[in-house]
């Protein structure tokens, strides 16, 4: 028998295929080994503009093409290297500094290997992506060369070698081939050739490129060197340049180490798997920063987590895993408001450590504890825990502004580094420490800053500055600081997406010839009366109804859906766009749009006097609005007129408007009652949120006054349609793709989530809140009435709404049929169709719709399951971030409204704690904490009764508080002058 | 872990360095096991099988049971091709364990089975049974194919005479189904990586023609990126094709070489040198 075992000694070109191995754990805990085959080649191009020989042998894909070479044959020079420079960074360059690399006025001529790709892509998948970006943008000249391939630059790992050794070992062998392979291929003078300068924060590395003879330079000294150098540095995040500066990083680690160490990655994981650890996301609590929650499968209730040294340095949205303390440290959540800012205010950023838990915190804390032991709390009390370590961060961009008391008085002149905080906009995020250099220009700018590390010896995060956004207050500075903070992508569309429009602009119109393409199987429905109803002034008209009696007694009714995937078609730039974008953001004075202006606002939207294409939802109802039957189909319709809600209204009651029109409204408001009072039955909520409009000075668009919504039957009308609409689509395409279908369902809530309020209503009201069916809580929410407070039940609504889970979407193989139920809507199944322009799960479900009924074929993206997973995903956060921004922008202008003034309005406490209460003031939406030491000065004194949700002061003011109380307040709007932020301010005038 | 099967755009490579056409490493050996009527070891890359051919032989006396309870082939008037295909437990990376009757390897004997019996000339034994045995040792894609290619080694080894060598690959593309990209560059010779990320059918061809013996394609994609794809893999079964007729020529050679000296058969007036 031949031996089969040295297969590869015979192989003339076996010494150019090595072997990767890699090791990989699986989700069960096992660990996986991984031999890859990797091909060593020399025909991989440096991709310098500056090299003849690369050229020839440059890989072509299959129509013969070559990628052109990035590089350029001029490259900047620097004072450093004046004969032009090409950079190699490794992957801590990238994870610390992607913004330096983003910027517009250096780094050019960046050489990306393929081991600091692949190292980037297993620490932080986003920076993975934005660095993807900046190879694709064409100005930037990134190159993305695959280092491990090419024969002179592979680097087999040593024994004995730790795979960072082994990693940095590639970049400097890689860096060296680069400026020998330019040196020869180019054939220029040796004084001429670009050097080839690696970019690294590790002294180890740096000291090693050094020895090879390598020009190598940490970040902050090649940004020195650079023309706006002093503004650059401070983009780099202040970690690293400790590593470097020695220095002061021995100063630095005489301080303790302030936090618990955390778990290693593999005894997370095993103790996770063995249920002692438990793995969820982490929250902070919205009125006290040293308070956190986590949900956990093992438990009903969310576990707690108190205290810094127990939160160990989660932030808001990290995902962490926490161990369980012992029994009796349960606690009951907090019944206290602590904020950070107010007890923090006077940290100096430089001195940090000294005190781990400072005096405050501790007083605070205490408070708490006494509490709870002087009570039999049993029953009350709540599993607590600890995090012992962090899977993944959810660090991002934060958006804040300068702590204008944490900076040093004398030290703001001149270029020096000062310590100073930065308070996040989002109260949830802790204060984080930035080192720069401008500190006098940024003070009073809304800034962008990221967080780069939090450290066991630093109480607080430590970040960088990115940019400035404006002047506080300003209405640019603010807008763009929410935008961001919601992560809505509104730069203007590019290019490649305004090419998929039609090319005749404005001028589009439905062909005239019906043998057009364009009317192929489309239903001329221009002789129908359709009207639309939207709020004033709205431009992107998605829907539009009629009705007309049919000769059997029922009725027909249309709902015509602008027919945005006709001008849209799957995977072309605009669809991808419209797809990150996920939704249309609606900002009290702005809207960014999902699809580009011509689309929502002219060709799609279903203007009235014009034909449009539409997507028509008929069905035939009864008297009683049972659907008889109903259709689908792609059609062609001319609205007769854009109504109002109001002008609608108006009309329907007027008596004397008798034409048909009219007649057909009052039509499908009869009928829409009935539907509304089916879903009813049927057990559908009537939930609440407080909405309120802003009025603007037509001219200068300043909010000059806040009104609440009202709501007319119009409304009612349209909505109901809708959501007959939505249902019926549902239906159709889950019959038309089970696994496929787009829907979007809400889950029944925990009991558990109503737990608190059912108990605050039986104490303060003797009423029980049934939540066993989303029918039996209708009745009892409908229930809540005070005849003395008619806000009450609406008050009730609004808090048993924020019990609830949110909405989402999801394709239908991903549950069983039981679990698509909407909750709220009492609704088996259910889909988003009538506003394709500004929902991109709506263009979806068209396209879905559209191959269902065998208009077209289907598109594989609109099949794919996991394409479609992904697409819902991102759109279920990016409809939620619209959600919040939206109400972020009103509460901002709210707050415009109120500048300068003070009024007096009616309140509802709707929270109540041992130091202070919430109050909502429905006419503006907005709800406040009032403190105890808000109410007089010197602060009263205060019993706080649990049991019953009352707050007695004594002392220097006298007044008793309880839950649903209504009470008597001023709104005034204030501006804190040491932190410079402004916000709502409350006083009780007196509890009614 | 490295990079995925997206990063191609980046640099027109693959995740393991080849280009777009290019083939993986082959290594091929014929009479790996002197005991068999038949065998040979083959490569791709790091997919790596074992195959054993018996036969053609009638069937022996039988023990116990009746005529009509045998397995068909044995009584038709040409002989049945039995593919058996063993996978070894420690040949992929979860390890797990596949049982003969799983419906994947079922799928994959009678494949190879069909192929085969188009090559061979079955007419030539009528009522006996060519056993092929498989033995999967390695798994980095491709498997279909290197399992073909093994067993037309082996039945060339084997001395049954056939039309032509069957040979196969795997052609694929460089994005995915539901990325739609009309332009996707098609590739050759799939491994486990791209197998799993990129749609890729296995094609097998009759020798040097365009022939098909053998299509089979498990993944979406779309019509119009189809074409590109089977042309590529059929370029890739004729470069195949070229390697396995060197293994045997080589092997043929050796054999003469070496049988003047082991066998000692007179055959001196048959060396070449
Ligand atoms: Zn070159």
């Amino acid at each position: 028998m031949a031996s089969l075992k040295r297969s590869l000694d015979s192989d003339p070109f076996a010494a150019n295929i090595s072997s990767k191995v890699y090791v990989r754990s699986t989700k069960s805990g096992k660990v996986q080994k991984i031999v890859r085959e990797v091909y060593l080649r020399q025909d991989i191009p440096c991709s310098s503009k500056l090299c003849r020989g690369c050229l020839k042998t440059a890989p072509k894909d299959a129509a013969g093409r070559t990628l052109p070479f990035v590089l350029s044959d001029k490259p900047a020079g620097t004072k450093q290297f004046p004969q032009g420079h090409y950079l190699v960074p490794d992957t801590n360059a990238f994870l610390n500094a992607m913004d330096l690399f983003e910027q517009s006025s250096a780094f050019y001529d960046v050489v990306v290997l393929q081991v600091v790709l692949e190292e980037l892509r297993n620490r932080s998948l986003p920076l993975y992506n934005r660095l993807i970006a900046l190879t694709k943008s064409e100005d930037k000249r990134c190159y993305v060369f695959f280092n491990e391939f090419r024969l002179e630059t592979h680097v087999a790992r040593d024994e004995g070698e730790t795979v960072n050794d082994r990693n940095d070992r590639a970049v400097r062998k890689a860096a060296k081939w680069y400026g020998e392979h330019l040196a020869h291929a180019s054939g220029a003078k040796k004084a001429a050739v670009p050097a080839v300068v690696m970019l690294s924060n590790d002294r180890d590395n740096l000291r090693k490129a050094r020895q090879e003879g390598i020009p190598a330079c940490s970040l902050s000294e090649y940004v020195k060197t650079l023309k706006d150098g002093e503004r650059l540095l401070d983009m780099i995040p202040e970690t690293q340049d400790q590593d470097i500066t020695a220095s002061k990083d021995s100063r630095r680690s005489g301080g303790e180490n302030l936090y618990p160490e955390f778990f290693t990655m593999s005894k997370m994981m095993t103790g996770v798997k063995g249920g002692l650890l438990h793995q969820g996301i982490f929250n902070v609590s919205p009125y006290n920063y040293l308070e956190g929650s986590i949900r956990v499968p093992a438990f009903p209730k969310a576990l707690l987590i108190l205290g810094r040294e127990n939160i160990n340095r989660a932030v808001d949205g990290d995902l962490v895993v926490v161990q369980v303390l012992p029994k009796d440290q349960w606690k009951e959540p907090s019944t206290q408001v602590i904020e950070e800012e107010a007890i923090t205010k006077n940290e100096n950023p430089d001195a940090e450590g000294e005190d781990f838990v400072s005096e405050k915190e501790r007083k605070a804390l205490q408070e708490e504890v006494k509490r709870t032991q002087s009570k039999t709390t049993e029953g009350h009390a709540q599993p607590t825990a600890r995090v012992v370590g962090v899977v993944k961060r959810n660090w991002r961009q934060y958006v804040g502004h300068i702590d204008q008391s944490s900076v040093s008085k004398s030290g703001s002149q001149g270029r020096k580094q000062d310590s100073v905080f930065v308070i996040p906009m989002d109260k949830k995020i802790p204060k984080i420490r930035l080192r720069t250099r401008q500190v006098t220009e940024l003070i009073g700018k809304r800034i962008l800053v990221t967080i780069d590390a939090w450290d066991r010896a630093s109480r607080h995060p430590t970040g960088h500055f990115v940019r400035s956004l404006g002047e506080l207050e300003t209405k640019a500075a603010e807008t763009e600081a929410l935008l961001l903070e919601y992560d809505v992508q509104y730069r203007p569309f590019p290019k490649t997406v305004l090419d998929c429009l039609p090319k005749e602009g404005h001028d589009w119109k439905v062909p005239a010839s019906t043998d057009d393409p364009g009317w192929r199987d489309r239903e001329d429905l221009r002789g129908l009366l359709i009207c639309s109803i939207d709020p004033i002034g709205c431009q992107d008209i998605d829907d539009a109804l009629h009705s007309r009696p049919l000769p059997n007694g029922n009725t027909e009714v249309g709902v015509h859906i602008a027919d945005v995937s006709h001008f849209v078609k799957p995977n072309n730039a605009m669809d991808t766009e419209a797809s990150i974008r996920g939704t249309t953001v609606y900002l009290v004075d702005k809207r960014i749009d999902m699809l580009p202006m011509l689309l929502g606002t002219d060709l799609c939207s279903l203007k009235p006097y014009v034909e449009r294409y539409a997507f028509s939802v008929l069905w035939e109802l009864s008297p009683d609005a049972d659907i008889v039957n109903v259709r689908f189909t792609k059609s062609v319709i001319k609205s007769r007129e854009a109504f109002s809600y109001e002008q609608a209204q108006l009309r329907v009651d007027d008596a004397s408007q008798q034409d048909d029109l009219t007649k057909s409204i009052r039509t499908l408001l009869a009928l829409s009652r009935k539907l509304k009072q089916k879903r009813l039955d049927a057990g559908a909520l009537s939930l609440s949120s407080p909405e309120v409009k802003v009025q603007m000075e037509s001219e200068t668009s300043d909010p000059i006054d806040v009104k609440t919504k009202e709501l007319l039957d119009t409304m009612s009308l349209v909505e109901e349609f809708m959501l007959l609409a939505n249902t019926s689509v549902a239906a159709k395409i889950y019959e038309a793709f089970p696994q496929t279908a787009i829907l979007r369902r809400h889950a029944a809530p925990p009991k558990t989530n109503f737990d608190e309020l059912s108990n605050q209503l039986r104490v303060k009201k003797g009423r029980e809140l049934s939540v066993e069916s989303s029918r039996a809580l209708a009745d009892s929410l409908d229930a809540c009435v005070d005849p003395n407070n008619p806000f009450f039940n609406t008050l009730i609504r609004i808090m048993a709404t924020r019990c609830m889970m949110s909405a989402e979407y999801f394709c239908s193989g991903t549950q069983a049929y039981p679990e698509f139920r909407h909750y709220g809507l009492a609704s088996e199944i259910y889909t988003h169709f009538t506003s394709p322009i500004r929902r991109y799960a709506d263009l979806v479900a068209h396209r879905q719709l559209a191959a269902a009924i065998e208009y077209e074929a289907v598109d594989p993206s609109v099949r794919s399951r996991g394409r479609l997973e992904a697409v819902c995903k991102s759109i279920n956060v990016r409809h939620r971030n619209a959600q919040l921004a939206g109400r972020a922008s009103i509460a901002y202008y709210v707050g415009q409204a109120l500048r300068g003034k003070a009024t007096e309005e009616d309140g509802f406490v709707m929270k109540i704690f041992s130091n202070g209460f919430v109050v909502l003031v429905p006419r503006f939406g907005i709800e406040s904490l009032i403190r105890l030491r808000d109410l007089a000065d010197p602060e009263p004194q205060a019993t706080f009764d649990a049991e019953t949700y009352t707050l007695t002061t004594t002392g220097s003011r006298e007044v008793t508080v309880e839950l649903f109380q209504k009470v008597r307040v001023k709104v005034t709007d204030q501006k804190d002058e040491t932190t410079g932020k402004r916000g709502i301010k409350m006083e009780l005038i007196k509890a009614i | 872990m490295p990079l995925d099967t997206s990063a191609y755009s980046l640099a027109l490579l693959r995740v393991d360095g080849r280009r777009w056409n290019e083939l993986r490493r082959i290594h091929a050996q014929i009479r790996t096991q002197a005991a068999a009527d038949g065998s040979s070891y083959f490569e791709m890359g790091h997919t790596k099988v074992m195959c054993v051919v018996n036969g053609p032989s009638e069937p022996g006396p039988r023990r116990g049971g009746t005529a009509a309870a045998a397995p068909g082939g044995g009584q038709s008037k040409d002989a049945e091709v039995a593919v058996s295909i063993v996978v070894a437990g420690f040949s992929s990376v979860d390890r797990k364990r596949v049982g003969r009757g799983d419906k994947r390897i079922l799928e994959l004997q009678s494949t190879i089975s069909s192929a085969l019996t188009a090559s061979l000339h079955t007419h030539l034994y009528p009522h006996s049974t060519i056993n092929i045995s498989l033995h999967v040792l390695s798994q980095d894609g491709s498997l279909l194919a290197a399992l073909i290619n093994a067993a037309t080694l082996a039945c060339v080894d084997a001395g049954i005479p056939m039309t032509d060598y069957v040979a196969a690959c795997t052609a694929g593309s460089t994005s995915t189904y539901a990325a739609n990209d009309e332009s996707a560059d098609p590739l050759l010779d799939l491994n486990h990586q791209e197998e799993q990320e990129l749609p890729g059918l296995t094609v097998a061809t009759l020798g040097d023609s365009d022939r098909v013996a053998v299509l089979v394609c498990e993944s979406r994609v779309q019509v119009g990126r189809l074409e590109g794809m089977l042309a590529v893999g059929v370029d890739g079964c004729k470069q195949v094709r070229e390697i396995l007729d060197r293994v045997v020529r080589e092997k043929g050679r050796r054999m003469l070489q070496e049988g003047t000296v082991e066998k000692g058969v007179g055959l001196d007036e048959m060396d070449m040198d």
